[in-house]
């Protein structure tokens, strides 16, 4: 069977610095094909030539038998080919109905002149809302939704065009077990439909799960590819990074039982938010948080740090209690805070390195060995700015401001979101040594292997309370995504 | 466009005056600039020119690079009377003669002449036209002014001639209503509406300047009593200054009268008095121009020198 | 060429430039005479901007500040006027006037610093709705009049004092931005406020303070401009706000925050002072200065901010 797509000698140069170098790749109808690969290693720029973004320098494509060389993202779609982009293109102020239909609205005429036809595009919406099982009316604002909610509406948008292939980049950073689990069923019915579905990830477990075949690319290359039963996850990471890796979690020694309690939450408590959450973290340990989207994680952390009010409960830092202490006090006292999106709130994104690692403490002299210890790789610490850098650099910078006025106790809430698996194993090796120091350390994630990787505990979140606290030795993915749930 | 910095060739003798304006917001400064424009190109004086454009920090400025530039005579209208005083003194520290158009300048120790209308004299004249042409109809009478603005000189004079030309018909006048306007077209009308509210009997109006008839005519229309000088309901009306509104009006026959400052008398005197003063002529510290009124009676005679009559509209 | 473009000089290399241009056309611009006009009309302008420059590195901006220069005017001329001051004819009217009218900046700034953090309100609304407040309030406390006699040891200031203060105000704002650890959180709160806030910048006091500065330099220049015209106006200073602002964005300091420093926004002010002398000296024709000063600018701000983005550099 012919592919539905053939991709053949690929090149791509920008400024004279070449991007990619005669990539070739087949998708076939009823088949996933799993791309992964570093940051760099050319993957967006190939599916912006895929998608009408930008031209080849050379190279040719064929789509279902004709040449397929799309001018702009319009004419690319109308061949059917449909994107699930990472960095969502959905308008907030505007309903779903009217993000799903923007450029065609179903229309009908009133004297004469042309209305939007509100009550079919209402159904329209609503049949694709159940193809992807989003119970919610068509009519909610998009701002209301959650990170995979909204995701989820970008999948029923890439489902109305009736697509012959689907790409999706990235799709699962920011959804919780149960909506990727979702997803996953969206792409079997997809690959049933006879779609081709091009599945881009860094989380390698599932593009082994998914993928009929696996393509790895590396420096603009492709570095290797086969069916998918071919590969392990280590193949996949020595391939992507062009050496082995060894082992991505960092040893640890397991906790010593004199360990101090570092930080401690008694009944804590706000309305709609938290239900008596409680917990003790030591010094030394790394104390993990699992939970679905909305189970009140990301809150509890920034009632902990300071930046919202909790209306009942104590936390105690060593004993004493802070919970009437503002975050400035609380960073004084030796409280960070990596926040879940870097960009938002957690990186100045036009400065440099050294303006962004003296935020929390200017006064210090240690900007540059900090800089050094966390691996920091950029053009110039000093003019360069931070947007410019790489995902997991900028993440390193994020973390890096914190470590200059030394923490006792480190809130990391997704730490490794979207970034590569080079840059995820050094950020690994950095909280194991703090907690070698002694740092106490809360890390909220939704990739459970990362939990189990690292953490000494596990704590599970359910609509704003602590439901389960499991140890170590009895670490079991599928028990803590029930409890989850 | 580059007339201006074209007259100042190297080595020419030809004098140069700068003229610093205030605004040329109103009908009456373009046409005051104009006139003088034209006065001193008659005496062979090239001319640069400045707009402050309302702010008295850009015509300090302005005045100084005249000074700068070693002009041989200043003319200036100033923004307001106190502030242009340092301005005189840096032009008499640089010796050179300094001639105020149009509005006098505060009281102190700086050397200067002014060159203004006797705002006094014309408007207590106009208005006693104003007050013979209501008492031809027997009966009381209900007048009203419309004020300045209260920090300009010119205003507060133009007010006094008003009250003292009422003065003697005190019995039969009455001042009802002395609304404020700041030169405000949009004050002048709230002003005006709210006195016919209050005394809808008003029949005499004096406006302290041309500029506010639009506002007052408004309001006449408005309640219906917009009427020809003659018909039967007809308000006596007067302004100030001779601008082609009321020149419009008065051919119409709806204004009574204006008083108007002799815009060619001034300019004429102004200039005269910055070459008088550059040859060491002594010259009266004010130059009063008499103005002259100009209402129903007189159309014909004076309009060639009213100043708003030359306008085309 | 390129080196030239990301310079932090390229506005006043352009000011220079323009200087050259128009030196052949106008007779008088290169006297020692013009050029000490130019920088005595410089000095309040760059001090007001430099107080603006730190609201705008906030991200915020205060139209209030010509109508602060307004009521500083004239709260010092009734404390010190020789008719009717509060403190008339005493040795102390002018010492204690001028500390009146830096008070009442200070004050005024607060006010506007205080309603930005604790409304939530943009701060174009605030400043906006302050400007008219603190503007009619300087109306109606002299109705409308300018208040004169003002003493001499007052309007003395406006020849070396003038210098004096506006080189103090440079160098202090200078040391401030590019070394305190305030100019740090300055330039964080600009480029992003909630990362500024999680990282423990104390992101409410620092916008405050900024706006108590603007309010603070808006009183100094106030102090200058009044002793310049020798009179305590309560319209002074009413045109120049465009003028602030574009010294202020020609010289580098961005409208959405994070950046702009002492000697941008000086080469800025430079360059708006050389324009305007320049164009006045030329006599054209009043609409037609208007309209090239506007597009001077225009050209100037575009070309600095096309420079920074094609460049890429970091900011601060």
């Amino acid at each position: 069977m012919t592919p539905l797509l053939l991709l053949d000698g690929i090149s791509k140069s920008f400024s004279g610095v070449p991007v990619l170098r005669e990539v070739s790749l087949t998708a076939s109808r009823s088949e996933v094909l799993g791309i992964a690969g570093e940051n760099g290693a050319g993957k967006s720029t190939l599916m912006n030539i895929l998608g009408g973004v930008i031209a080849p320098d050379a190279g040719n494509m064929v789509l279902e038998d004709r040449v397929y060389l799309p001018r702009d993202p319009s004419e690319a779609s109308a061949r059917g080919v449909a994107f699930v982009h990472q960095e969502l293109n959905l308008f907030p102020n505007l309903s779903i109905a009217e993000n799903l239909f923007l450029t065609d609205f179903p229309r009908r005429r009133v004297l004469g002149l042309p209305l939007i036809d509100r009550r079919s595009a209402a159904q329209a919406a609503r049949r694709l809302l159940d193809a992807v099982e989003l119970p919610l009316s068509p009519d909610t604002p998009v701002e209301r939704l959650s990170q995979g909610e909204r995701q989820l509406v970008e999948v029923a948008k890439a489902l109305d065009r009736d697509a012959r292939i689907v790409i999706f980049d990235e799709p699962t950073t920011s959804l919780a077990a149960r909506e990727s689990a979702r997803l996953f069923a969206i792409i079997e019915r997809l690959q049933a439909r006879g779609a081709a579905v091009i599945y881009i990830s860094h989380a390698l477990a599932d593009v082994r799960r998914l993928s009929s075949r696996i393509l790895i690319l590396r420096d603009g290359e492709a570095a290797a590819t086969g069916p998918a039963e071919e590969f392990t996850e280590e193949r996949m990471i020595s391939c992507m990074v062009g050496r082995a890796i060894g082992q991505l979690y960092p040893a640890r020694r397991p906790l010593p039982p004199d360990s101090q309690p570092l930080l401690e939450a008694r009944g804590l408590a706000h309305p709609g938010i938290l239900e008596n959450a409680g917990f003790t973290l030591h010094s030394g340990e790394v104390l993990g948080i699992a939970g679905l989207m909305g189970s009140g994680r990301s809150e509890l952390a920034r009632i902990l740090f300071g930046l919202d009010p909790c209306e009942r409960g104590q936390i105690l830092l060593s004993g004493l209690p802070i919970q009437h202490l503002s975050s400035r006090e609380r960073i004084r006292l030796g409280l960070a805070f990596l926040t879940e999106n870097r960009r938002d709130d957690g990186l100045l994104m036009p400065a440099s390195v050294l303006a962004n690692l003296a935020l929390v403490d200017p006064r210090s002299s240690r900007l540059e060995p900090v800089a050094a210890r966390v691996g920091v790789r950029c053009a110039n610490l000093d003019r360069q700015p931070v947007r410019q850098l790489s995902g997991g650099n900028q993440q390193k910078v994020a973390l890096g401001k914190w470590l200059v006025s030394q923490p006792r106790v480190f809130l990391l809430d997704e730490p490794t979101r979207g970034i590569d698996v080079g840059a995820r194993a050094e950020i690994y090796r950095i909280v194991a040594a703090l907690a070698a120091a002694g740092v106490g350390i809360l890390m909220i994630s939704s990739e459970i292997e990362e939990l189990t990787g690292m953490c000494d505990r596990i704590l599970v979140m359910r609509r704003g309370e602590i439901s389960a606290s499991i140890a170590r030795p009895d670490f079991d993915r599928e028990q803590i995504l029930r409890v989850a749930l | 466009m580059l007339a201006g910095c074209g007259n100042r060739t190297a080595g020419t003798a030809a004098p140069t005056i700068g003229v610093a304006f205030e605004t040329l917001q109103t009908e009456y400064w373009v046409a005051s600039r104009d006139a003088i424009a034209t006065e001193l190109k008659k005496r062979n004086l090239s001319m640069l020119e400045a707009i402050a454009d309302g702010d008295a920090n850009r015509q300090f400025e302005q005045v100084r690079n005249f000074i700068t530039r070693r002009v041989d005579g200043i003319i200036v209208v100033p923004k307001d009377a106190q502030t242009v005083v340092p301005m005189i003194r840096e032009a008499n520290r640089a010796g050179i003669p300094i001639v105020l158009f149009n509005r006098p300048p505060a009281k102190s120790d700086a050397r200067s002449v002014t060159v203004v209308a006797d705002n006094f004299s014309i408007a207590r004249d106009t208005v006693a036209y104003l007050a013979e042409e209501a008492l031809k109809t027997p009966g009381k009478r209900q007048a009203a002014i419309l004020i300045g603005d209260l920090g300009d000189i010119n205003a507060i004079a133009r007010r006094d001639g008003f009250e003292q030309a009422l003065k003697p018909h005190a019995d039969r006048i009455e001042i009802v209503s002395r609304i404020p306007t700041e030169w405000n077209q949009e004050k002048a009308l709230a002003g005006i509406t709210n006195a016919f509210q209050a005394h809808p009997g008003i029949d005499l109006i004096f406006v302290s300047s041309d500029l506010l008839l639009p506002s007052v005519v408004s309001a006449l229309k408005s309640r219906s009593r917009y009427f020809k000088a003659g018909e039967p309901g007809h308000v006596v009306l007067g302004g100030f200054d001779g601008d082609a509104t009321a020149y419009r009006m008065l051919t119409e026959g709806y204004l009574d009268a204006t008083g108007v400052q002799d815009v060619g008398f001034d300019t004429a005197a102004t200039v005269q008095a910055v070459i008088d003063l550059k040859a060491g002529k002594p010259v009266p510290e004010t130059v009063l121009d008499p103005g002259f009124v100009i209402h129903q009676g007189n159309l014909r005679q004076a309009a060639p020198r009213m100043w708003g009559a030359g306008i085309r509209k | 060429m390129r080196g030239l473009l990301t310079s932090r000089y390229l506005v006043a290399a352009l000011a220079a430039a323009c200087f050259l241009v128009f030196a052949p056309l106008i007779p008088g611009i290169a006297t020692a005479g013009n050029l000490s006009n130019l920088l005595w009309n410089m000095l309040p302008l760059a001090v007001v901007t430099i107080g603006e420059t730190f609201v705008l590195i906030t991200g915020g901006i205060d139209l209030s500040v010509t109508a602060i220069i307004a009521l500083c005017s004239v709260t010092g001329a009734l404390v010190m006027n020789g008719r009717n001051g509060y403190l008339a004819g005493s040795a102390a009217a002018a010492p204690a006037a001028i500390f009146a009218m830096l008070l009442a900046g200070v004050l005024l700034g607060l006010v506007n610093g205080f309603a930005v953090t604790r409304l939530g309100m943009p701060p174009f609304i605030v400043t906006l709705t302050t400007m008219m407040f603190f503007g009619g309030f300087a109306v109606w406390l002299t109705r409308s009049a300018n208040i004169d006699a003002l003493p001499p040891a007052f309007n003395r200031l406006s020849g070396v004092g003038t210098l004096a203060v506006a080189v103090v105000v440079a160098l202090a704002a200078d040391w401030t931005l590019r070394r305190g650890i305030f100019g740090r959180w300055l330039y964080a709160t600009g480029m992003n406020p909630r990362a500024s806030l999680v990282a423990g910048v104390p992101v409410h006091a620092v916008t405050i303070a900024a706006y108590t500065v603007s309010g603070l330099l808006a009183g100094a220049a106030s102090v200058l401009y009044t002793a310049r015209l020798e009179t305590g106006s309560p319209v002074l200073g009413q045109r120049i706000f465009l003028d602030v602002i574009a010294a202020a964005v020609i010289g580098g300091t961005s409208l959405f925050g994070g950046r702009g420093t002492v000697a941008g926004t000086l080469a800025g002010v430079l360059f708006v002072a050389l324009l305007d002398n320049s164009l006045n000296l030329l006599g054209l024709s009043f609409f037609l200065v208007l309209t090239v000063k506007g597009a001077v600018i225009l050209a100037a701000a575009l070309l600095d901010s096309a420079a920074r983005r094609v460049l890429g550099e970091a900011v601060e």
